[in-house]
C-alpha cells in the first residue's frame, strides 16, 4: 500500500517556487501577529516523482469507462472524448475570470449562446440557463423558478409537489430544498404512471409534479400527455427529470409532452467526465412563461460586423430572476467540453439516442433469451423490472426470483461482475422494483463488448452460489465492510496520533 | 459521419436479432402524439480537426486574465497549477469513472479523496472534512442550513442565522436561495469602522443558529476581531467562517479560533479560475455536525480478509436514502477537481503552503504600496491588513478607471458597484496573487495615473 503520509522528505522536498516580491521577514511582518498561522499542516513532504508514483498507483487501483464496460444505469456512462480534454486545457478556457469583461469573454459567450440554443431546441423549451452545475442543482433552480412564478400569480399557497416513487432521490429532496412538502404517488402494478393515484392527490395546492421520462425503469411512460394534463389543469406546473434525455434526441421533446420546465445533465448526454463524482453541469430549459424567474445571467447577442463572427455578445438578467445558484456562470469547463461532444454529432444526435436504445433493447435480449446450453444450467432467471416490448437507453432486471431459488442475492451478482472486469450496474434503484439491477450500456460500447456481457453474465447464474455470495474474488480488495466504516467513523488519517 | 458509435452499420443484425426490422420500432412505444414531426433543426456533424479549427478560433478570441498585467480576483485567483497535478487528474482511470458505490473496484480514488479529507482536516483544524461541494458560495449556503437542523431545538432566536454585511451577491443570493427549504431569516451582523466584525453588536446574535464571517473579509480585510466572537455567540450557535484558502499559510486555522464549521473556494488550489467552472467547495466541520453535514465523506474500514480498504460512508444522510428528509440535495459533486486540489496540496507540502501564501502576502503588500502611492487614491480601510486583495477608493468611477486601463492592456481589478448592493462607485477591488510580478504592479500604478491625470483630473477643471 502506497500511504501519502508516509512520505517524510526533506522540509522542501515539494514543488519549488519562484521568490516572492518581498523577503519572507517583510511579508510576514503585513500579517498581525495576533492571527498568525503558530503551526503548518501536517501535510506529506513529497517530490514530484515520488507522487507521479503514488497517483498512478492509485489510478490502477481505480475502474473507469477507459477500463472496461461500464452498465451504470441512469449514469448514462458514455465513452469520454480526449479532445474535448485538449479543448478545456487552452488558455483562452482555462485562464478565464467570470467577472472579466465581456469583451474578455466573447468565445465563451458564443459558445455559451450555441448551448442555450441547441439545448432549448432539442428539448422544446423556449429559454435555457447553463448555470446549475449538476443535475440535482438544476432542479434546486427549476423548482425555485416555478415557486416564484406561482408567488408571482398570487397561488403561493401552492405547497405541494407531486414525486412518482420511482423518482430519483434528487427530486424529492431538491424540492424540500425550496420549502415544498412532497407527496409520493405509487406507480402502478406495470412501473408506469398511475393516473388514477395522479388524481387523487392533484388539486389547488399542488405547485408542480417532477416527472422522469423515459422513467428510472428505462420505459417510456405512455400516458405522459394525459398526465401533463391533470397536473396543468390543476394549476400545477410540470418538472422533466432530463437525466435521460439520451434516449429521446430527435424523436420527441419535454415540450411536446407538455414539460414547463426541464433539467439537462450534461454529464450524462453530453459526455463531461464524471470525474469519479462530478464535475457535472446541470442546465435548465423552460417554456416562456418561466424565464424571467431564471437565474441570472443569461447569454444574449447582437449583430455587429465588428464582433466575433458577426456577433457581439452580453450577459443580461432575467427581468424577476430569482438571483444566483453557483457562484459564477456555472461550470463553463463542462458546458465547453459539451459544446465539442455536440459539434461531433449535430443533427446525428438523433443517431446517437437511436444507438443508446439499440444497444439497450439488444442487451435486454441477449440476457433475458440464454442459449439453450446456458438455459439448461440456470436454475432461476432475472425478470423484467417491469414488463415492456421496447425499453428505452435501459432497462432492469428484477434479480428476486434468483435470490428465492439459490439466495444470490442482486448486490452478490452486481460484485460477482466486478470479477469479470465489469462495473456493476446500479443496484437496488428505482426502489419499486425487488433485487433490482438497472443496466445501462450507451450507444459508445460495441456488440462484442454486449455480447460478451450477457454471456458473463449469464455464467454467473450458473456458478456455485457460494463463489457469487463471497464475490468479489480478485479485485484490489475483497468485499468491502462498510458496517464497520459507517459504525467507527474513521475520517482521516491519524498522522500517528 | 460520427465516429464514436461502434455498432454503425450493424443495426441490422442487431435488430434481426431481436425480430425487429427497423430502428422506428425502437421507438414505437412514443405515442404518436408527442412524437417530433421534423428532424432535429441542427448543423451536420464536425469531424475532430473541424472541432479544433472551431475551438481555436473561439476560444482564441477570449483575454486569459494571464495573458496580461491582471488584478481581477475576488474569490477565484489567477494561479499556477503545476504540470503533474492534471496530468495525474486526468489519467482515464479517475477521468472517467463515477460515484465509487463499488468499493472493490475504486479503492483508488476512495483513497485519494480519504488523504483529501485529512489535507483539508489538517489546513482548517477541524477534524471532518467532506469530498466537495459545489462551490465556495453553496459551501456556505448548506454550512448554515446544516447549522440551523444542528441548533434550532435549543436556539433561542430560532431559524435565525446573521452573516456580516457586504457580502457580494455571488454569495449572498445563493445563501438566499439555499434559505427557502428551512425559512431561516438572514440578519445583518455589522463591522466597525475598521471593516472588521464589531463585537458590541455581535451579542445580538447570541443564541441564533448561526454565524457566517469572512476572513478575509469580501473587501480583502484581515479581520482580527473573530477569534473573540465564539465566546460571544455562545456553544448553542455555529460560527461558520470563509475562508480564503492559501492565506493557511500564514493565517491562523479557524479550527483554532472557535469556527464550527469551515468553508472555503479550493480553486486556488487544483485549477485555473476556468470562467467560474467547475472549481470546488471546501468543506470542513466538527463532529458535532457531522450527521447532519451534506456531501459525500469517506471512510476507512476494511475487507472480508481484513485488509485496509476505504469506502463511502454515512450516506443515511444523502438523498439516494433519506430522499427529501436528506440534509441535502447534492448527488454529482466536484470530486475529480477536489483530486486536482489534494494532489496539488500533496505536492506544495507544508513548506510549499507557506510560501504560496508569503508569495500572495507580499504581492498584495507590493501592489498595495505601488497604488496607495498615487495621490487621490486611498483605501478604503485604512486600519487593517490586508491578504491576496484590498479596496481603494478612486476619485472617480471605477468602472471608468477599468475601462481606461482595459484599453492600455491592463485588468485593473473589479468595480464593487457590479457586484455589492450599496457600493460606491469609486470602490476599486484590487487583486494580486503569486502570479503577480513588479512589472504588472508597475503597469497598473502607471495606468491608474494617467487616468486620473488624464480623465479626472480634466473633468475637475
Ligand atoms: C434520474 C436522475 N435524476 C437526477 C439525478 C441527479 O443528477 P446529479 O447527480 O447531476 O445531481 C440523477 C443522477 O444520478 C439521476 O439519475
Amino acid at each position: 500500500m502506497s500511504d501519502l503520509f508516509a512520505f517524510d522528505g526533506a522540509p522542501e522536498a515539494g514543488y519549488a517556487q519562484p521568490s516572492p516580491l518581498l523577503s519572507d521577514e517583510e511579508a510576514i511582518a503585513g500579517i498581525p501577529e495576533s492571527i498568525r498561522r503558530k503551526s503548518l499542516p501536517r501535510w506529506p513532504r513529497a517530490s514530484e516523482p515520488e507522487l507521479v508514483r503514488h497517483y498512478t498507483w492509485l489510478s490502477r487501483r481505480n475502474f473507469g469507462i477507459d477500463t472496461g464496460f461500464y452498465p451504470l444505469g441512469s449514469c448514462t456512462m458514455k465513452h469520454n472524448p480526449r479532445v474535448n480534454e485538449k479543448i478545456v486545457q487552452m488558455a483562452g478556457m482555462n485562464d478565464l475570470h467570470p467577472l472579466a469583461p465581456a469583451s474578455h469573454l466573447q468565445g465563451l459567450m458564443a459558445i455559451f449562446y450555441e448551448m442555450q440554443e441547441m439545448l432549448a431546441h432539442c428539448a422544446g423549451m423556449d429559454s435555457v440557463t447553463l448555470q446549475p452545475v449538476a443535475g440535482a442543482q438544476g432542479e434546486f433552480a427549476a423548482i425555485r423558478c416555478i415557486q416564484e412564478y406561482h408567488r408571482s400569480n398570487g397561488e403561493g399557497s401552492r405547497d405541494k409537489v407531486i414525486v412518482p416513487d420511482s423518482a430519483h432521490g434528487t427530486n424529492p429532496a431538491s424540492a424540500a430544498m425550496c420549502g415544498y412538502q412532497i407527496i409520493e404517488i405509487p406507480s402502478n402494478e406495470n412501473g408506469r404512471l398511475d393516473l388514477g393515484a395522479l388524481r387523487a392527490v392533484v388539486g389547488d395546492d399542488t405547485a408542480a409534479m417532477m416527472v422522469t421520462n423515459p422513467s428510472t425503469l428505462g420505459i417510456f411512460e405512455p400516458e405522459i400527455a394525459e398526465a401533463t394534463e391533470i397536473v396543468h389543469n390543476a394549476g400545477g406546473q410540470m418538472y422533466y427529470d432530463g437525466a435521460n434525455f439520451n434516449a429521446i434526441l430527435g424523436k420527441t421533446s419535454p415540450g411536446l409532452m407538455g414539460f414547463d420546465a426541464v433539467h439537462y445533465n450534461l454529464h450524462k448526454t453530453f459526455s463531461q467526465p464524471h470525474g469519479g463524482g462530478g464535475p457535472g453541469s446541470g442546465p435548465i430549459g423552460v417554456k416562456s412563461h418561466l424565464a424571467q424567474f431564471l437565474p441570472k445571467p443569461l447569454v444574449v447577442r447582437e449583430e455587429d460586423e465588428h464582433g466575433l463572427d458577426g456577433w457581439t455578445y452580453s450577459w443580461e438578467d432575467p427581468v424577476n430572476s430569482i438571483g444566483k445558484v453557483q457562484q459564477w456562470h456555472g461550470n463553463s469547463g463542462a458546458v465547453v467540453r459539451s459544446w465539442a461532444f455536440y459539434r461531433r454529432y449535430g443533427r446525428d444526435l438523433e443517431k446517437m439516442s437511436e444507438h443508446a436504445v439499440l444497444n439497450a433493447n439488444y442487451l435486454r435480449h441477449r440476457i433475458l433469451n440464454p442459449s439453450e446450453e446456458l438455459a439448461s444450467k440456470i436454475s432461476a432467471m432475472p425478470i423484467d423490472g417491469a414488463p415492456a416490448r421496447v425499453v428505452k437507453h435501459e432497462f432492469t432486471l428484477s434479480m428476486s426470483p434468483v435470490k428465492d431459488a439459490t439466495g444470490v442475492s442482486g448486490k452478490d451478482v452486481a460484485k460477482r461482475l466486478l470479477d469479470y472486469g465489469y462495473m456493476a450496474p446500479t443496484l437496488y434503484f428505482p426502489m419499486i422494483v425487488p433485487e433490482c439491477l438497472m443496466v445501462e450500456p450507451t450507444e459508445t460500447e460495441s456488440k462484442e463488448v454486449l455480447d460478451k456481457f450477457a454471456e458473463d453474465f449469464l455464467t454467473i447464474l450458473t456458478e456455485d452460489p457460494e463463489l457469487v455470495k463471497t464475490a468479489p474474488h480478485t479485485t484490489d480488495v475483497g468485499r468491502v465492510d462498510e458496517v464497520w466504516a459507517a459504525r467507527n467513523l474513521v475520517l482521516r488519517h491519524s498522522l500517528g496520533e | 459521419m460520427v465516429d464514436h458509435l461502434p455498432n454503425l452499420g450493424r443495426e441490422e443484425i442487431m435488430l434481426k436479432e431481436m425480430g425487429l426490422s427497423s430502428i422506428d420500432e425502437l421507438f414505437s412505444d412514443i405515442p404518436e402524439a408527442v412524437r417530433r414531426d421534423s428532424p432535429l433543426n441542427l448543423p451536420a456533424p464536425q469531424t475532430e480537426e473541424e472541432i479544433m479549427v472551431d475551438a481555436n478560433r473561439l476560444l482564441g478570441a477570449n483575454v486569459a486574465i494571464n495573458s496580461r498585467p491582471n488584478f481581477l480576483g475576488a474569490g477565484l485567483y489567477e494561479n499556477y497549477v503545476p504540470s503533474m497535478v492534471v496530468a495525474m487528474a486526468t489519467r482515464g482511470e479517475f477521468l472517467t469513472a463515477y460515484t465509487p458505490y463499488q468499493p472493490e473496484v475504486s479503492q483508488g480514488m476512495l483513497q485519494a479523496l480519504w488523504e483529501f479529507q485529512t489535507m483539508v482536516s489538517e489546513l482548517v483544524a477541524l477534524p471532518v472534512s467532506n469530498v466537495s461541494m459545489y462551490d465556495a458560495s453553496t459551501a456556505a449556503a448548506e454550512a448554515l442550513n446544516c447549522a440551523v437542523r444542528v441548533h434550532n431545538k435549543k436556539a433561542t432566536q430560532k431559524n435565525v442565522v446573521y452573516v456580516t454585511e457586504w457580502l457580494p451577491e455571488h454569495r449572498l443570493s445563493v445563501i438566499e436561495n439555499y434559505s427557502c427549504g428551512a425559512e431561516t431569516e438572514i440578519r445583518t451582523l455589522k463591522w466597525d469602522d475598521n471593516g472588521m466584525v464589531d463585537l458590541k453588536s455581535a451579542e445580538a446574535a447570541h443564541g441564533c443558529c448561526a454565524v457566517y464571517v469572512e476572513q478575509p473579509n469580501p473587501f480583502g480585510v484581515i479581520d482580527e476581531n473573530l477569534a473573540e466572537l465564539k465566546q460571544i455567540i455562545g456553544e448553542n450557535t455555529a460560527l461558520v467562517v470563509g475562508v480564503n484558502a492559501t492565506s493557511l499559510g500564514v493565517l491562523e486555522a479557524p479550527g483554532n479560533w472557535g469556527a464550527d464549521i469551515v468553508v472555503a473556494e479550493g480553486q486556488p488550489f487544483g485549477i485555473g479560475p476556468t470562467a467560474g467552472g467547475p472549481i470546488y467547495g471546501i468543506y470542513a466541520c466538527t463532529e458535532k455536525y457531522l450527521r447532519q453535514m451534506p456531501g459525500r465523506i469517506v471512510g476507512k474500514t476494511f475487507d472480508d480478509k481484513g485488509k485496509d480498504a476505504f469506502t463511502l460512508t454515512l450516506s443515511t444522510r444523502e438523498q439516494h436514502i433519506r430522499r427529501h428528509k436528506a440534509t441535502s440535495n447534492i448527488c454529482s459533486n466536484e470530486t475529480l477537481i477536489a483530486l486536482m486540489g489534494g494532489i496539488h496540496m500533496a505536492l506544495l507540502g507544508p513548506i510549499g503552503l507557506q510560501k504560496l501564501a508569503l508569495r500572495n502576502a507580499a504581492a498584495c503588500q507590493v501592489t498595495m504600496a505601488g497604488v496607495l502611492a498615487i495621490e487621490g487614491v486611498e483605501l478604503l480601510f485604512t486600519n487593517g491588513a490586508s491578504y491576496n486583495e484590498f479596496t481603494v477608493v478612486l476619485p472617480g468611477s471605477a468602472k471608468g478607471a477599468l475601462d481606461y486601463l482595459d484599453k492600455l492592456g491592463v485588468t485593473a481589478g473589479l468595480a464593487l458597484c457590479d457586484v455589492m448592493s450599496g457600493a460606491d462607485e469609486a470602490w476599486l477591488h484590487i487583486t494580486a496573487t503569486d502570479q503577480t510580478t513588479n512589472e504588472d504592479v508597475a503597469a497598473l500604478v502607471g495606468g491608474l495615473k494617467s487616468w486620473i491625470s488624464s480623465t479626472v483630473m480634466a473633468v475637475g477643471s
